[in-house]
């Protein structure tokens, strides 16, 4: 029985390079009558220079509200006539649009997905709107505790490093983006060599792949120059921010820089992740610990990998806990970091780790979605689309030791930022297992 | 709309049905696109069973169904999904609990025994009671830091006057805070039994061993007392409810009830249609009025919610810049009102009708997404409405649209509620540098 899960959770990816650069990846899956198309563009926030910070995020969001043959409102009625749908979103690697369709309406997502990418015109009206808009989300944003903490936790692990910003800006520098910007950003990046367009789904091949070629015929290669920015760097000090708020809870993070995804250690994080703050239910030691031992919490956790992109991502410790646990709550977390530093894991941790890892894995390849986005993340990251058959080797060969030297090297128990955001008492102390280091 | 409502992965034609000789409701299907099994028990049990000074007792029992039996002590269910590679998790509503486990194709068994267990075994250590009942008050305080959650509670609440969907599926802080093991032991017996449940599997497994083997595991457990019928008639409202909720924001935040009937009644399928009419996609009514010419919203939405009784369609939206909330309020009464008097377009009432077809095909695609629908509907109606639904959906008309807007979405039928700023400054920050 096991050998034919092996089998059946493989999938065959096709891959072509189009003469004008375009990397295009299909899997077909007749589960259902459906298609996901993915294009991916390899721009995003972290190349904002720092006084327009938002402008990748806003390019994102503007793709679908206007291009030079359709209107917002022709995009919209388009898709939605059908029932399909059209994302746009941008993070601080990509700027991605997604669209899901019937498997009869391929070649209307064929055209809106080239139109979108070659042909947005970002008509001015819209970019007055989607400036007020995205001003609004941010002060919206503000009232929720947890969202401020992490803004506060990134400002301060990331320094002048570009993902030290919310991807959506400040208001001051969104105020200031102005139509001329979007045209520039979409100029420099948007070709066809510097993005990646992913089908997953019910449809045939040798039927595709001339459809592609077709849509994307008019679209222009060009050399990119990507801007330099500095490397991030890892606090050699404590780093503490207190944000005061009336609310129920207090949200803590507390951590610091972690992990790049092409880091080698990258498979052993994973299984210390599992064991430390992830996993199923609440296996792993903090939520076990924090959450079910002491009841300080409904949702606490702990991830270095979770994070790791082209850009160093984050190791975080999270609470959101009642104000009257604050010490207690911190401390809970801050021991179970010193104890996977300084302490070997077991081995039934080490083996359920390994288990829950291998195990879970195809939950990540249900739906063509799913493997439209693993397609892309493949490419960028160089992962191979033989990754499904070889991750669990990867994870298997990860022991105890490897446990034991990369909790050494890539967690701080010492030298962490700590941002609070909630009722915290003036009065109260900074918990003493900070200010003593 | 008749060219897709045919495949198998839209009906439950290849659903099988056997009922145990306890009472005990199976659901079987077969999918074997991914090497996974779901496996999902339901609980006809929620919210709506729960009395005045009770509530929050059918999510607090979900809870302590993870906290230990004599043969699963605590943690165990957990470390056994995390040995078996697998996940779980479980959800409490208004109408019914449910609990789940994915796993690989060739263990699904583990989940069986794990759900024969705690059906009837739970232990209720009172300290693990006491220790669970802090992470709850910490979920119900979650909820609360959010403006959403909290003013959806406050709406439902000023909505209902005497049904229990007044009351938050979380329960209210002070019913929480008193609750005690020894109750909730009594709650889990009058409605954890086999004759009060649904178990749905779905997945990569051939159907005879699933069923025999479930015999084999649920057969035993006893048939339980039928659990007391509710009965729940909510009195008709008599003229607009407002309330306002104060709040830490400066962003004005509203939301509209009206008083809706339950699923599966004939007005339901036009109601979920104008809900989509209403704020689906950038072609929706209230998101070309409202976010694309007023400029006044970040977003709006409309939503009929499926339930077991007469439920709530709920409209709410968030108000963008200094735009007055009275306009905003006025703009979607306004837009209502044209609907019920002027009707809908052929045009938008097709759109509608594609946009919730191919949702239902396409939320289809994971064993859970299945296991869920079967479950659900199983618990609030019966399965004919999952066949049936695309085919009433085609058979609404225009008209329809108009009729369900003007007697449901009306001024005397609906509950208008603000959250507003309670004038409170906004954070300040401390920051220690070092």
């Amino acid at each position: 029985m096991k050998t034919d899960v092996v089998s059946r959770r493989s999938f065959q990816v096709h891959e072509h390079q189009l003469s004008n650069g375009l990397k295009a990846l299909f899997v077909e899956n007749p589960a259902i009558p459906t298609i996901s198309i993915n294009a991916s563009v390899l721009t995003g926030a972290r190349y904002d220079p720092e006084e327009k910070a938002g402008l990748a995020l806003m390019v994102s969001r503007l793709l679908d509200e206007g291009t030079k043959n359709r209107s917002s409102l022709e995009i919209a009625e388009a898709i939605e006539s059908v029932g399909g749908a059209i994302e746009t979103d941008g993070s601080f690697e990509r700027i991605v649009v997604s669209i899901s369709i019937l498997k009869k309406d391929l070649d209307l997502g064929l055209d809106l997905l080239s139109d979108l990418l070659i042909n947005p015109i970002f008509p001015q009206d819209y970019v007055e709107k989607e400036k007020e808009r995205t001003l609004s989300e941010i002060a919206s944003a503000k009232d929720r505790p947890q969202v401020l903490a992490g803004w506060a936790f990134n400002e301060l692990i990331y320094k002048d490093h570009p993902l030290h910003r919310p991807s959506h800006g400040y208001p001051e520098t969104v105020e200031k983006l102005t139509r001329d910007d979007l045209l520039d950003f979409h100029k420099r990046y948007f070709v066809p060599n510097n993005a990646i367009v992913s089908i997953v789904g019910d449809f045939d091949i040798a039927e595709l792949l001339p459809k592609v070629e077709q849509v994307f015929a008019g679209w222009q290669s060009r050399p990119i120059a990507f801007p330099v920015y500095p490397a991030a760097s890892r606090q050699t000090e404590p780093r503490n921010k207190i944000i005061n708020m009336h609310a129920q809870q207090l949200n803590i993070y507390l951590g610091h820089l972690g992990v790049v995804r092409s880091n080698p250690d990258y498979y052993s994080l994973q299984v210390l992740d599992t064991i430390l703050g992830g996993g199923a239910g609440f296996t792993a030691r903090i939520p076990q610990k924090l959450r079910d031992e002491l009841g300080l919490a409904y949702t606490t956790f702990a991830s270095i990998t979770m994070t790791a992109g082209l850009d160093p991502g984050r190791f975080v410790a999270f609470i959101g806990t009642s104000p009257e646990n604050m010490n207690l709550a911190i401390d809970g977390l801050i021991q179970e970091i010193r104890r996977i530093v300084e302490q070997p894991v077991t081995e039934s941790e080490l083996q359920d780790a390994k288990e829950y890892l291998t195990g879970s894995f195809v939950f990540a390849f249900e739906t063509s979605g799913q493997i439209a986005r693993f397609l892309v993340h493949a490419q960028v990251y160089g992962l191979g689309f033989d990754y499904i058959d070889k991750y669990p080797e990867y994870i298997n060969r990860v022991t105890i030791e490897d446990i034991a030297r990369v909790a050494r090297k890539y967690l701080d128990p010492q030298n962490y930022t700590l941002v609070v955001v909630g009722p915290v008492n003036q009065d109260e102390s900074i918990p003493n297992a900070i200010t003593k280091n | 709309m008749s060219l897709l409502a045919t495949s198998s992965t839209l009906t439950t034609e290849d659903v099988r049905r056997t009922i145990l000789k306890n009472g005990l409701v199976v659901l079987t299907k077969e999918l074997h696109t991914s090497p996974i099994v779901t496996s999902m028990i339901w609980y006809r049990v929620g919210s709506r069973n729960e009395s005045i000074g009770q509530t929050g007792k059918s999510h607090f029992l979900e809870h302590m169904l993870f906290k230990g039996t004599e043969r699963f002590k605590k943690g165990e269910i957990d470390l056994l999904t995390l040995k078996n590679g697998g996940g779980n998790n479980a959800f409490t509503s208004h109408d019914f609990t449910a609990y789940y486990f994915n796993f690989a194709s060739d263990r699904w068994h583990v989940a069986l025994d794990i759900e024969a267990d705690r059906m009837v075994n739970c232990t209720f250590e009172p300290d693990e009671f006491e220790a669970e009942k802090k992470v709850v008050i910490e979920e119900l305080k979650t909820s609360l830091d959010s403006p959403w959650g909290l003013l959806l509670q406050e709406t439902d609440a000023a909505a209902y006057k005497l049904h229990p969907y007044r009351n938050p599926i979380v329960g209210w802080l002070q019913d929480v805070e008193r609750a005690s093991a020894a109750e909730q032991q009594v709650y889990y017996r009058k409605y954890y039994h086999p004759n009060n449940a649904v178990l749905v599997l779905v997945g990569d497994f051939r159907t005879d061993e699933v069923v025999e083997r479930v015999e084999k595991t649920f057969s035993e457990i006893p048939i339980g007392p039928a659990p007391p019928e509710m009965v729940l008639n909510e009195p008709e409202q008599r003229g607009e409810r407002r309330i306002v909720v104060r709040w830490r924001s400066r962003i004005p935040r509203l939301a509209i009830a009206y008083h809706a009937p339950r699923i599966a009644d004939r007005d339901s399928y036009a109601l979920q249609l104008l809900g989509v009419i209403l704020s689906e996609g950038k072609a929706s009514r209230l998101y070309q009025r409202m976010v694309e010419r007023e400029q006044s919203v970040t977003f709006v939405t409309a939503e009929y919610g499926e339930s077991m009784d007469p439920t709530l369609f709920h409209v709410r939206a968030e108000a963008r810049g200094e735009h007055p909330i009275e306009q905003i309020e006025a703009s979607i009464h306004d837009e209502l009102r044209s609907i019920a008097t002027q009707g809908v377009t052929p045009h938008e009432i097709d759109r509608a009708k594609h946009q919730i077809e191919a949702h239902f095909i396409l939320s289809r695609e994971r064993t859970l997404d299945q296991a869920i629908l079967l479950g659900q509907i199983e618990t609030l109606d019966s399965l004919e409405y999952v066949d049936s639904y695309l085919g009433r959906m085609a058979a609404v008309t225009t008209d329809d649209i108009g009729d369900v807007c003007s007697r449901y979405l009306r001024e005397n039928n609906r509950t208008v509620a603000q959250l507003l700023s309670d004038g409170s400054q906004p954070g300040s920050e401390d920051a220690i540098e070092d």
